[in-house]
C-alpha cells in the first residue's frame, strides 16, 4: 500500500451493528468493484457503516462531504503556484484513484450536477480519470472502490441523482434499527442503562410518526446516542434530551412542544 | 355644551344609524324604541358607535337575529354593559351562522354576552387555541388521528364545569379549567391528550349502553380508564408522573359521597403509594390489582368487577350524583365509550353542544350546496384583525379565486414543471460571471499567475491571489403586483383625461415587462370584494406564466366594480408568494383610495385589519409597498403600510414610472 494513502487506514474496529445482511452483500460488491450508494434518513448509520467496511476489508477510507458549493476541481485537484512555477495538487478522489483507496462521497446529491459526472468514467469498466486540466488519464488503481451515500428523504425534487449517475451504483437502504437494536446501539455508543436507552428509543420513535407533518425527519439515532450520552455525563435527562433531541430537530414552536410531550410520556414531566 | 369628541363620537354613532336604517329598515326602529332604556341605563354619553357597529355586522349576516337581538336590548339592556363582551358575542354567533343557524338562533335568543366578560376565561380560551397546533402533534405521535380540537362554547346556562369530551373525531376541551394557570395549564393539555389517546389505543369504543344503570356505567368508565392508563404507562412510563400531578383525592379532601369516593379509587388505582381505609376504595382496589395482574386486556372482566362495586355503593345508598364528571380533571366524559342509541336520551335541552342540527333543514343550507355544486372557483379562507378586541377573527373573509378550475390546474402542472427548472438553475453557477484574482478558486487566473510568478522571479512579495472561479447568480426576487380594482378606480385622476384604473394597467404593463425576461419573478393580481364572503381575486399573469398576448389581453379587459377590502387580498398574495423559492419577496399594491367594504361601517376596522396583515406578511419575509393615487393617502397609508413604505404619485402620467422606481428600490434591497 502507497504511504500516501496510509493516514486513511481505519485503525480501531468502530462499532457497528447489523440490522440484516447488509455486511455479505457490501463484502461481495466491494470483490465485484461495484460501486455502492448507501440510501438512508440521516444519523441511521450509513458513514459508520463505510467506516466499519474500510476497517474490515483493510481499505484506506478517503472520506468527502459534498455541498453545493463544491466543484469538480475539489474532487479531481487543482494547480497551486510555488515558487518554481504552477504545480498539481491531487484532489481527494485522485489520491483515491491513483494510490487505491475506497472513496467516499457523503450526501452525494448535495454537489452539484456537474461535479458529479467526473465519476462517470470511473463508474463503468473503463475504470479512468481523466484530468483534463492536466492532460493526464489516470488509470485506476485495483483497490480503488467507490461509495457515495444519500439522503432521499428531505431533498428537494430538484436535488436528485441523474438516472446516468444512478445506475452505476448498486444501492443498500438503510433504516433506523428496529428498536431492540437501536436500545443496544445507543445503550452501547453512550454508555447509558439498557432502560435509559429504550425510553430515548421510544421518543424517537413517537417523534418518527411526525414525519411528514412538519418534520422532515424523525430523531435520529445518532441524536440519541448524543443524549445519551449527555445524560451519562451527569446532565438531567430533560435538559439532555432537549439540547441533544428536541432543539435541534425543528424551530417550529408547536412541533417542539409536541416532542417535549413525548420526552415526558417517557421521563414524567421535569 | 358637548365637548367636541362628545360630538364626533355622536356624529358617527348617526352615520352608522343611518347606515343601518337603509340596510334594514326593521331593526333600525326596533332600535330606535330601544334607545331611550338604553340611554337610561348607560347614561346620556354612551359608546353608542360601538354599539352600533356590531348590531350592523349582525345585520349584514342574518337580519332575523339582528332584529331578535334589537327586541332583546329594549328589555335587557344589560346586555350591552360590558362593550367588549358584547362584541365578542356578537361575533361569535356570527361565527355559528355560517356552521349551524339553528345554534346561532339559539344563540341570540336566549345565550347572554356575561359568558364572554370573562377576561382569565377568554384569556384561557386563547391559550388552547394556540397550543391547538402542538396538540395534534403530540397526539398523532401516539399514533392517533382526531380530525381536530375544539373548545367548548362559554358556559351560560349551566354552572357545572365543561369536560373534555371526544365526539365525531373531534377532541373538545374545556375553555378554562379554574385554579390551572401558568404552566400547569400546558401539562393539563398533555394529561388529557395523552388520557384520550389511550382510551383511543385500548378502550372499546361505542359499546351499547343498553339498560346499565347510571352507577355501574359509571364505574365501568372508572375502572376503564385506570385500565387503559396503565396499558399506556407500560409504553410511556412517564405519563404515570404526568397524571399522578393531579390526583389529589384524600379522604379530607374528597369525601365520603359518591363523586369523593370514585375520586379516592381513581387515586388509589393510580398510585401504589397512596393509602385510603374505606373498604370500598380498598375492595375496589384489590378488585383491580387482581384482574390487572392476570390479563389488562381483558376489559370484561373489568366489567364484572365494576358491577360488584355497584352493587356496594347501592348498599351503601350513593348514587352519582347530577353534574358528576370522572375526577381527576385531566378524564374527558367516557362518552366515546358508550353508544346511547337505544337507551334513554339524556336530556339536551342544557346542552346546547351537542344539539344535532340538520343540514339541509335549513335554507341557507340548501343554497350553499348548490353553489358548492356549480361554482367551480376556488375559495380560501382568512382571518381578519379586529383590533378593539386585539384578536384575530378565525375564517373571517373569503377570498375567491376567479377562472375555470381546469384552467387553473393546468397552469399547476406548468408551474410546476417550470418551477423545477428554475430551481435547478439556483445550484448551477452563472458562467458568464467570473471571479477573477481570487485567494482561492477552481482554476488559474492565468494573468494574474503570471503576474505572480513575475513578481516571484524578481524577489518581490507576489500576490497570492491567482485564482478564480465563475460567481453564482444574483439573489432573485418575486413580486406580487397587487391592483385595487374597485370601482372607484373608474374615476378620472384629477386634471387627466384616464382613469385610475388605466394608470394602474399601464404601470403592471411596465412592471410586468421589465421583469418578465430576468430571473425576478412577477405576477399580476388584481382584487375587489363584495363583502366578506366574496372578495373577488384575479390572476392576471402568474409567477410562471409568460406576458404574452393572452395575459395581455387579460389585463385589458379589466373592469373595475365593487369594493376595496385590502387585507384578505394581502393575505391571498402573501399565500401565493409562501410558495416562491426566491430570496426576496415583494407585494407592490396600487390602489387609489383607503380599505373599504358594502359589510363594514366601522371606520378603522378594515384599516387596522390591513395594517395587520402587512404585519403578518413582513413576519414571513415578504415586504409591502404601496403606490397610491390618492392625494389624501397619507393618514391611512403609512398606518398600513409603515413610514418608508409607501409612494403617492397624484400625477396620471409620472405613476408609472414612480411604478418602476419603486420597483427598482425595491429589488436592489
Amino acid at each position: 500500500m502507497d504511504e500516501r494513502v496510509l493516514p486513511y487506514l481505519v485503525a480501531n474496529e468502530p462499532y457497528y451493528h447489523p440490522t440484516g445482511n447488509e455486511i455479505e452483500v457490501f463484502s461481495s460488491a466491494m470483490d465485484r468493484r461495484l460501486p455502492m450508494m448507501l440510501k438512508g434518513p440521516t444519523g441511521c448509520g450509513k458513514t459508520r457503516f463505510v467506516e466499519y467496511m474500510a476497517w474490515k476489508l483493510k481499505r484506506p477510507l478517503v472520506t468527502m462531504a459534498c455541498n453545493e458549493d463544491m466543484t469538480a476541481s475539489d474532487l479531481v485537484g487543482r494547480w497551486l503556484l510555488d515558487a518554481q512555477g504552477t504545480v498539481w495538487q491531487d484532489g481527494p478522489l485522485t489520491l483515491a484513484v491513483r494510490y487505491g483507496a475506497i472513496c467516499y462521497l457523503d450526501e452525494v446529491v448535495e454537489a452539484r450536477q456537474d461535479t458529479t459526472v467526473v465519476i462517470h468514467p470511473l463508474t463503468d469498466d473503463r475504470r479512468v480519470l481523466p484530468l483534463d486540466k492536466r492532460g493526464e488519464v489516470v488509470h485506476a488503481h485495483p483497490d480503488f472502490r467507490l461509495v457515495v451515500s444519500y439522503n432521499p428523504g428531505y431533498q428537494s425534487v430538484a436535488k436528485d441523482l441523474k438516472p446516468s449517475t444512478r445506475q452505476r451504483f448498486g444501492a443498500i437502504d438503510f433504516d433506523f434499527p428496529e428498536a431492540g437494536v437501536e436500545v443496544s446501539v445507543v445503550e452501547h455508543e453512550s454508555e447509558v442503562s439498557r432502560d435509559l436507552a429504550a425510553k430515548l428509543v421510544a421518543v424517537a420513535a413517537q417523534s418518527r410518526a411526525l414525519r411528514g407533518r412538519g418534520l422532515e425527519e424523525g430523531m435520529s439515532t445518532r441524536m440519541l446516542v448524543h443524549a445519551g450520552g449527555l445524560i451519562a455525563a451527569g446532565i438531567s435527562v430533560h435538559e439532555a434530551c432537549t439540547v441533544a433531541m428536541v432543539a435541534p430537530l425543528t424551530d417550529d414552536r408547536e412541533i417542539q412542544s409536541a416532542l417535549n410531550g413525548f420526552v415526558e410520556a417517557q421521563f414524567g414531566p421535569r | 355644551m358637548k365637548r367636541p369628541e362628545e360630538c364626533s363620537q355622536a356624529q358617527s354613532a348617526d352615520r352608522r344609524l343611518e347606515a343601518l336604517r337603509n340596510a334594514d329598515r326593521r331593526t333600525h326602529e326596533v332600535l330606535r324604541d330601544a334607545l331611550p332604556t338604553l340611554e337610561a341605563h348607560l347614561g346620556p354619553i354612551g359608546r353608542w358607535s360601538e354599539i352600533f357597529d356590531s348590531i350592523c355586522q349582525l345585520s349584514m349576516e342574518d337580519t332575523e337575529a339582528a332584529l331578535t337581538l334589537a327586541q332583546r336590548l329594549r328589555f335587557e339592556p344589560s346586555l350591552v354593559e360590558n362593550l367588549v363582551a358584547f362584541r365578542r358575542w356578537v361575533l361569535y354567533g356570527i361565527n355559528l351562522h355560517s356552521d349551524s343557524p339553528k345554534r346561532s338562533a339559539w344563540h341570540f335568543r336566549v345565550s347572554s354576552p356575561s359568558a364572554f366578560a370573562n377576561e382569565d376565561v377568554e384569556g384561557d380560551a386563547a391559550h388552547l387555541l394556540s397550543r391547538r397546533e402542538a396538540l395534534l402533534h403530540y397526539l398523532h405521535g401516539f399514533d392517533v388521528n382526531l380530525k381536530g380540537i375544539d373548545i367548548h362554547e362559554p358556559e351560560v346556562l349551566s354552572h357545572r364545569q365543561a369536560v373534555s369530551t371526544v365526539n365525531q373525531d373531534l377532541l373538545w376541551m374545556p375553555r378554562s379549567v379554574p385554579g390551572i394557570s401558568g404552566l400547569e395549564r400546558d401539562l393539563l393539555y398533555r394529561a388529557t391528550a395523552a388520557h384520550v389517546a389511550a382510551h383511543l389505543k385500548f378502550s372499546p369504543l361505542s359499546r351499547p349502553v343498553g339498560n346499565r344503570a347510571l352507577t355501574l356505567v359509571s364505574l365501568i368508565a372508572l375502572l376503564e380508564d385506570a385500565r387503559v392508563e396503565r396499558l399506556m404507562v407500560r409504553e410511556y412510563p412517564g405519563l404515570h408522573g404526568l397524571w399522578g400531578r393531579f390526583h389529589t383525592a384524600t379522604r379530607e379532601t374528597a369525601g365520603f359521597h359518591f363523586t369523593g369516593l370514585a375520586a379516592r379509587l381513581a387515586r388509589a388505582l393510580h398510585d401504589p403509594s397512596y393509602e385510603d381505609r374505606n373498604d370500598w376504595v380498598v375492595s375496589g382496589r384489590r378488585a383491580f390489582e387482581n384482574l390487572a395482574n392476570r390479563d389488562l386486556h381483558d376489559f370484561l372482566a373489568f366489567d364484572a368487577a365494576a358491577r360488584e362495586l355497584t352493587i356496594q355503593v347501592n348498599q351503601m345508598r350513593q348514587s352519582v350524583p347530577s353534574g358528576y364528571r370522572p375526577a381527576p380533571i385531566y378524564r374527558d366524559d367516557n362518552e366515546l365509550l358508550w353508544d346511547r342509541r337505544g337507551a334513554t336520551p339524556i336530556d339536551e335541552s342544557v346542552e346546547p353542544k351537542y344539539e344535532v342540527v340538520e343540514s339541509g333543514s335549513e335554507r341557507s343550507k340548501e343554497g350553499v350546496d348548490e353553489t358548492v355544486h356549480n361554482d367551480v372557483r376556488r375559495r380560501f379562507r382568512y382571518p381578519e384583525w379586529d383590533h378593539r378586541l386585539d384578536a384575530l377573527r378565525e375564517d373571517w373573509a373569503t377570498v375567491i379565486e376567479s377562472g375555470p378550475a381546469a384552467h387553473r390546474g393546468a397552469v399547476n402542472r406548468f408551474v410546476q414543471k417550470q418551477a423545477q427548472r428554475v430551481r435547478g438553475l439556483e445550484q448551477t453557477p452563472d458562467r458568464s460571471i467570473r471571479l477573477n484574482r481570487l485567494a482561492e478558486g477552481d482554476e488559474l487566473d492565468l494573468t494574474a499567475a503570471v503576474d505572480g510568478a513575475i513578481q516571484q522571479r524578481s524577489r518581490l512579495a507576489p500576490d497570492g491571489r491567482i485564482f478564480r472561479r465563475h460567481g453564482l447568480r444574483h439573489r432573485a426576487t418575486a413580486v406580487v403586483l397587487l391592483m385595487d380594482l374597485s370601482v372607484s378606480t373608474r374615476r378620472f385622476v384629477p386634471g387627466s383625461f384616464t382613469t385610475v384604473l388605466e394608470v394602474e394597467k399601464r404601470a403592471a404593463r411596465v412592471v410586468a415587462q421589465a421583469l418578465d425576461s430576468g430571473r425576478d419573478r412577477v405576477a399580476v393580481h388584481g382584487f375587489a370584494s363584495n363583502g366578506r364572503h366574496e372578495v373577488n381575486y384575479q390572476r392576471i399573469k402568474d409567477f410562471d406564466e409568460p406576458f404574452g398576448a393572452e395575459q395581455q389581453a387579460r389585463l385589458a379587459a379589466l373592469q373595475g366594480s365593487l369594493s376595496t377590502r385590502m387585507g384578505a387580498a394581502l393575505r391571498h398574495a402573501s399565500a401565493a408568494l409562501d410558495g416562491q423559492a426566491v430570496d426576496h419577496k415583494v407585494i407592490l399594491m396600487l390602489t387609489d383610495g383607503e380599505p373599504s367594504d358594502v359589510d363594514v361601517v366601522e371606520d378603522e376596522h378594515l384599516v387596522e385589519d390591513a395594517r395587520h396583515a402587512v404585519a403578518s406578511a413582513a413576519a414571513r419575509g415578504i415586504r409591502t409597498f404601496c403606490l397610491t393615487l390618492d392625494r389624501q393617502a397619507d393618514v391611512y397609508v403609512r398606518r398600513i403600510f409603515g413610514s418608508r413604505n409607501y409612494l403617492i404619485a397624484d400625477r396620471a402620467d409620472a405613476f408609472a414610472g414612480h411604478t418602476g422606481d419603486a420597483l427598482v428600490r425595491l429589488v436592489a434591497h
